[in-house]
């Protein structure tokens, strides 16, 4: 998937408590030809979410304040069981295994997240990057 | 027969001529390759079994053994069976009864040294083995009896020792003094030493044997201080003050050495007995071997250290996460502005710079929290082969590009026991890159990874002969200790919880010249409280 596929640009949703990052993420992702969205707490997304069109893509924190990332993920997923879910966060040992349900699995970045490689997961769905050092470090 | 030696007698008896000399001289030939291989084998079988063991005092002794051993093989298929050849061999055998090997050894590694010669015979000659076979053994038995005089010699030099320092001697029993001690100093996990009015020995008892190596007749009528090799001016002090009548309350630490040449901490209490008489025992010195307390104290020390600060700082390093994130973030977003503007070289290459130093802060977060709140290791049956061939792997080409020669010293034969391979080779990998690193720094040198079993252990040693620690005092495994430029201070720290995870120790030995760090993991994981 690029940015945009049969003349529609794709639609992302970023959920983040950090709304400045947040914002000027969304800045960059407009440049390179993105639909962006923006929510700043767990409670903001699901409203956004339960208004049509979804997004393509889903882009969310773990530790979000009202209602948290997986929570998020999994109303997202209610309204589109194969939704593609990207992972961005400091804490990724708080996603467990199997925790958005069926589907497939979502893509885990570990913060501080490089924009290429965001951009990388958002353009290719489905293909983990590689983790950032030696395997033994993968799940902190 | 006053005309013959005592060996002349027994290469007759022994029926050892010169055609068995011929043969072995031949054989000698054959068998020398294959003197290395037996060497080892038959170090690392001693290795099996504790009081054999225990005589060692460390690899390069046992090194230094091995080339013995390889040259006493070539001694005996040299074919030359003079006086000078018996002389040698006494003075082998003395030497064995002076470190303190047990006479059964002697017997049980002259038959394993047997049968590794009469294989290579049956190999290298087939049919034809017969003769050289019969040869083989009546050297080797030749051997063995000169080396066994050696014992029978101590022992008689013992009993004409004890026999003179019994003063009266129409009473051979016990001194008077002694017969109220014996009871209780045998039931005590306590080495009871009394002393005479000169500070010499006249009462060891088990427990003071066993700590020491030394049997009781050997020390008796020995001064204290110099057998035991105590070196302390307050234990002396405190012996000379106790011989004149002042009992010390205090409680003095003081090294002694064993027979082997090994250290042991020992705590200290002086009495003074009750009567004094000549000969009898007017001070009791009480000793508690603690070597082995404090090496599991300072562990112990070391682990609450360490869950200390796992569970407070494993908090704040996620935390720190989220304003790292920001920052990338308006980095590239500067970047891309930048390059908007044309060509910016110098401020393009500042922003990477902050992108770098943001990378650098990331990576020092995750290794933290790999130090402070570790996954708990998944053991499983490894291969010590596989462990210490894959980690020498992964530095060989470092150690190349340093100039640095890379030894592998695997044990003879391999050795399965319970472990995280990954965490393990990330043990190991941080012990070789560190000594690399160390030598190559010093302009090139020598790591050598070896693997050794002990009767229910397994020993790792990574070895350089780099310019070693800064000083032996150096809290090295503390986290952030790192004196490396560009490290993150966190690599020993985290190597030494994943040993202690396998419910292992590693210990640090260095002085300029050499460095060694060795890993003692358990060959079999029993289950129950943790450490």
């Amino acid at each position: 998937m690029s940015a945009s596929t049969q003349n529609r640009k794709q639609r992302v949703l970023l959920v983040d408590s950090d709304h400045r990052t947040n914002s000027r993420l969304a800045e960059l992702l407009r440049e390179d030809g993105f639909d962006v969205d923006v929510a700043r707490d767990g409670a903001a997304a699901i409203a956004l979410l339960a208004r049509a069109p979804l997004p393509d893509v889903l882009v969310t924190e773990l530790k979000v304040r009202h209602a948290d990332g997986v929570a998020v993920a999994r109303f997202a997923r209610a309204q589109r069981p194969d939704l593609p879910v990207v992972v961005v966060t400091g804490h990724p040992h708080l996603l467990r295994p199997g925790a958005l349900g069926s589907g497939p699995a979502p893509v885990v970045l570990t913060k501080p997240c490089d924009y290429g490689e965001l951009l990388s997961a958002l353009t290719e769905p489905g293909s983990q990057p590689a983790p950032m050092r030696a395997s033994a470090h993968a799940g902190h | 027969m006053s005309t013959e030696t005592r060996f002349q007698e027994i290469k007759r008896y022994v029926r050892l001529d010169e055609r068995d000399a011929q043969l072995l001289r031949d054989f000698g030939v054959l068998a020398a390759p294959e003197l290395g291989r037996i060497a080892l084998e038959f170090y690392d079988r001693i290795r099996e079994h504790e009081d054999a063991n225990a005589v060692f005092t460390g690899e390069e002794q046992i090194q230094r053994l091995q080339r013995s051993l390889v040259a006493w093989l070539t001694r005996v298929c040299s074919g030359v069976y003079d006086e000078a050849y018996h002389e040698q061999t006494s003075i082998i055998g003395r030497v064995h009864v002076r470190i303190g090997l047990p006479q059964r050894y002697m017997l049980t590694a002259m038959a394993l040294i047997r049968v590794s010669l009469l294989r290579i015979a049956d190999e290298k000659l087939g049919a034809g083995a017969a003769a050289t076979r019969e040869a083989i053994v009546r050297i080797l038995d030749l051997e063995l009896a000169v080396m066994l005089e050696a014992y029978k010699d101590s022992y008689v030099e013992r009993l004409e020792q004890a026999v003179r320092t019994v003063p009266d001697s129409q009473n051979p029993g016990p001194m008077p003094g002694r017969r109220r001690y014996v009871n209780a100093d045998e039931i005590t996990g306590t080495m009871i030493v009394g002393l005479d009015r000169e500070a010499r020995i006249c009462l060891f008892n088990s427990e003071a044997e066993r700590v020491t190596s030394y049997a009781r007749d050997e020390v008796l009528g020995l001064s204290f201080l110099e057998a035991l090799g105590v070196d302390d001016e307050q234990l002396a002090q405190a012996v000379r003050s106790g011989l004149g009548g002042v009992s010390s309350t205090q409680i003095l630490e003081a090294c002694i050495r064993t027979r082997s040449g090994k250290q042991r901490d020992v705590i200290w209490n002086l009495a003074a007995a009750i009567d004094g008489q000549a000969h009898e025992v007017v001070l009791v010195a009480g000793g508690r071997d603690v070597t082995d307390d404090k090496a599991r104290d300072e562990r112990s020390r070391q682990n609450e250290k360490m869950a200390a600060i796992g569970t407070l700082a494993a908090g704040l390093a996620h935390e720190i996460r989220n304003p790292l994130n920001g920052a990338q973030l308006h980095v590239a977003f500067l970047e891309r502005a930048i390059k908007r503007k044309g060509d910016q070289q110098e401020m393009l290459e500042a922003t990477r710079v902050v992108g770098d130093e943001i990378k650098r802060l990331a990576l020092l977060v995750t290794e933290f929290l790999d130090f402070a709140r570790p996954k708990p290791p998944e053991l499983k049956p490894t291969s010590l082969f596989k462990c210490l061939e894959h980690a020498a792997g992964l530095v060989a080409t470092d150690a190349q590009a340093a100039s640095v020669k890379l030894v592998s010293d695997p044990p003879s034969s391999d050795v399965e026991f319970p472990a995280d391979f990954a965490k393990l080779t990330q043990v190991l990998l941080n012990l070789l890159n560190n000594a690399v690193e160390a030598t190559g720094a010093a302009g090139g040198g020598t790591v050598v990874l070896r693997g050794r079993r002990g009767p229910r252990q397994l020993f790792i040693d990574v070895e350089d002969d780099g310019p070693g620690l800064p000083s032996p005092e150096a809290p090295i495994f503390d986290a952030f200790y790192s004196t490396k430029e560009g490290g993150t201070g966190l690599g020993l720290a985290i190597s030494h919880r994943i040993v202690t995870d396998h419910r292992g120790t590693i210990d640090v030995s260095s002085r300029p010249g050499k460095t060694s760090f060795r890993i003692t993991l358990p060959l079999e994981q029993r289950t129950g409280t943790a450490t």
